[in-house]
């Protein structure tokens, strides 16, 4: 076991943030090289002419699911030293609906609307000053909703705690869902050009 | 160079793959995902910070981005974000993508689209504060952990912009 | 079959390794530190020769009156005699019930028993399954009762040791004890009662807050 590299210890704080910036510029890249910075794109996803906010997505959870689980079996990777996000069920369910709401409405999420800043875009340069907007109005309401905020708490969990089966049989089950996905999402992309075409 | 024309985007599966692979290099070399929406909390915190410390420190909310005596600025995720337009920028122009412009649909005004990123933009502060984290602290990072609240949230994401996308189709189509 | 995979697309291929490796990933196993425990003697007797695998009773102390938060207490003993007394912050997991506990390998944990060896055992144990910041607390329950709860001072004390009680009867005070005042003094260590078992209340000035969990995540 020699990963996490940072809390092995190989590195401190500060070399940190360089690495934090470095890893920011990949992701930033291929956000871009994905279509990510152009709000028209990504709100197409909601309307079935371009999956690609599925596809791209998918296809990194899966990469990464697959990089991660193999490190740790070989023993390479110390997956209880991976920060885990505790979950906290209902408030995160409606955060996810509010947050799904802005997105097709503003048309970018957070790190999209970065990109689209970073490119020029307008429409997310206002999109970003309504995400400070958003969490500056979130702190000041926080006592009222905090009972809620912090309710539903389940610690670090994950799904093959929740389902009970074996860690590889939910990377394979997640894999063969993103693949009938992506098989879907063709299918859907073609009949929708084919009726645009017709109307 | 605003006058060639920008290249098509990438193969959405190739660009996932090396996106996924940055969140990989993420967890090998830090421990960690990807983010976003902390950033901006950390900002806002670091802003308001300097105009009413008192009003922070007070409230839960933003006081829990203060760190013992350093700036809530000198952050993992804030350093990542300036990596991400940097990143952004970089894909962009070597792209020939970069442009002052505005996205919308045909059928929208430009200020009615930006009043409407405006508020998408508050709806989506609040979302990310709720749910601890964004598309990509959230849904990304614990998609690929496997974390239970994440793909719950990550559901419900989808849910939501679908629930609206019928009444929001005047923008976009 | 080799000319299939020439005319499958980037894309095709890139499903096919994703395919193969979830197959693969049915049968591969946990991918968390197993049942099966790995030793490192080297790491192990290194941590055993220079003394860095112990707590003092009075480290701890001290830790649980600054209010620092940021390392577990575990109880090994059984819950009878948890419950009868136990050191405030201490969490009661019985040696049978460690493996499938909730202590996470990177925290920092101080296990003690009655004594030293179920402690040590424990201690083993955790080491053996890749917990990184496990301690054993020095001579167990047995030591936090003379030296934190009970101290006492010599018939003769020297200025050093008189200095030394001065300061454990504070201790001793914060931890509901009863610090003893000579030792040999049979009849008052008997009467000494164990204290309550209600969690004393941090001090205001100087213990401060609990060091913040630091933010992670999006």
């Amino acid at each position: 076991m020699i990963a996490p590299f940072f809390k092995y210890g190989l590195f401190g704080d500060n070399l940190g943030l360089v690495v934090a910036f470095a890893i920011g510029i990949g992701f930033g890249f291929f956000l871009e090289r994905a279509g990510f910075g152009n709000a028209r794109k990504l709100a197409a996803q909601f309307y079935f002419t371009d999956l690609r906010v599925f596809k791209v997505m998918f296809t990194a959870i899966v990469t990464a699911m697959l990089g991660v689980y193999y490190l740790a079996v070989f023993g390479v990777l110390d997956l209880s030293l991976v920060y885990l996000t505790p979950t906290f069920l209902l408030p995160q369910m409606a955060g996810g609906l509010i947050l799904g709401m802005g997105f097709v409405v503003g048309g970018y999420c957070p790190g999209t609307a970065c990109v689209g800043v970073a490119t020029g875009r307008i429409d997310a340069m206002v999109l970003f000053l309504g995400i400070f907007a958003g969490i500056f109005g979130f702190g000041e309401i926080y006592p009222l909703v905090s009972t809620f905020y912090a309710s539903t708490p389940m610690g670090q969990l994950t799904l093959p705690q929740v389902t009970g089966l074996p860690y590889g049989v939910i990377v394979f089950a997640v894999v063969l869902m993103a693949l009938g996905g992506f098989a879907g999402a063709e299918w859907v992309e073609k009949r929708m050009a084919a009726r645009n075409v017709e109307a | 160079m605003e006058s060639r024309t920008a290249q098509p985007y990438w193969n959405p599966y190739l660009a996932g793959f090396g996106l996924g692979l940055v969140l990989l290099a993420s967890f090998v070399v830090m421990g960690r995902g990807l983010g976003a929406s902390g950033a901006f909390a950390s900002t806002i915190t670091a802003g308001l910070n300097v105009v009413a410390p008192a009003h922070v420190a007070n409230n839960p909310a933003f006081a829990e981005y203060l760190k013992d005596g350093t700036s809530p600025l000198k952050d993992w995720l804030v350093f990542e974000v300036l990596g991400v337009f940097v990143g952004g920028f970089l894909s962009g122009m070597l792209a020939h993508r970069v442009a002052r412009t505005v996205e919308k649909g045909p059928h929208i005004t430009t200020s009615r689209r930006l009043i409407f990123a405006f508020i998408g933009g508050v709806l989506m502060g609040v979302g990310a504060k709720l749910a601890r984290g964004c598309t990509s602290g959230q849904a990304l990072t614990g998609g690929a952990l496997l974390n239970a609240g994440s793909w719950a949230f990550m559901i419900m994401v989808f849910v939501g912009a679908y629930a609206l996308a019928y009444v929001m189709r005047r923008q976009w189509t | 079959m080799s000319d299939l995979l020439k005319n499958l697309s980037i894309n095709g291929r890139l499903a096919l390794v994703a395919f193969v490796l979830g197959v693969v990933a049915l049968f591969a196993g946990s991918p968390y530190v197993g049942a099966g425990a790995m030793v490192n003697a080297k790491d192990l007797s290194l941590a055993m020769a220079t003394d860095a695998d112990q707590v003092d009773v009075g480290t701890l102390a001290d830790w649980i009156i600054q209010g620092k938060s940021n390392f577990r207490v575990v109880d090994l003993r059984t819950e009878a005699a948890y419950a009868e007394y136990h050191i405030p912050p201490a969490e009661n997991i019985p040696v049978a019930g460690l493996a499938q506990s909730s202590l996470l390998r990177n925290e920092k944990v101080i296990l003690y028993a009655e004594g030293g060896p179920r402690a040590a055992q424990a201690w083993m144990l955790l080491k053996a399954k890749g917990f990184k910041g496990v301690y054993i607390l020095r001579g167990g329950l047995e030591a936090w009762k003379d030296h934190v709860l009970f101290p006492r001072i010599p018939a003769t004390p020297t200025p050093a040791q008189v200095v030394d009680f001065a300061r454990a009867r504070e201790v001793s005070k914060y931890f509901g004890g009863t610090p003893q005042a000579v030792a040999g003094d049979s009849a008052v260590t008997a009467q000494a009662a164990m204290p309550t078992l209600a969690m004393p209340t941090p001090q205001a000035a100087g213990a401060g807050a609990p060091k913040k969990k630091k933010k992670e995540g999006c």
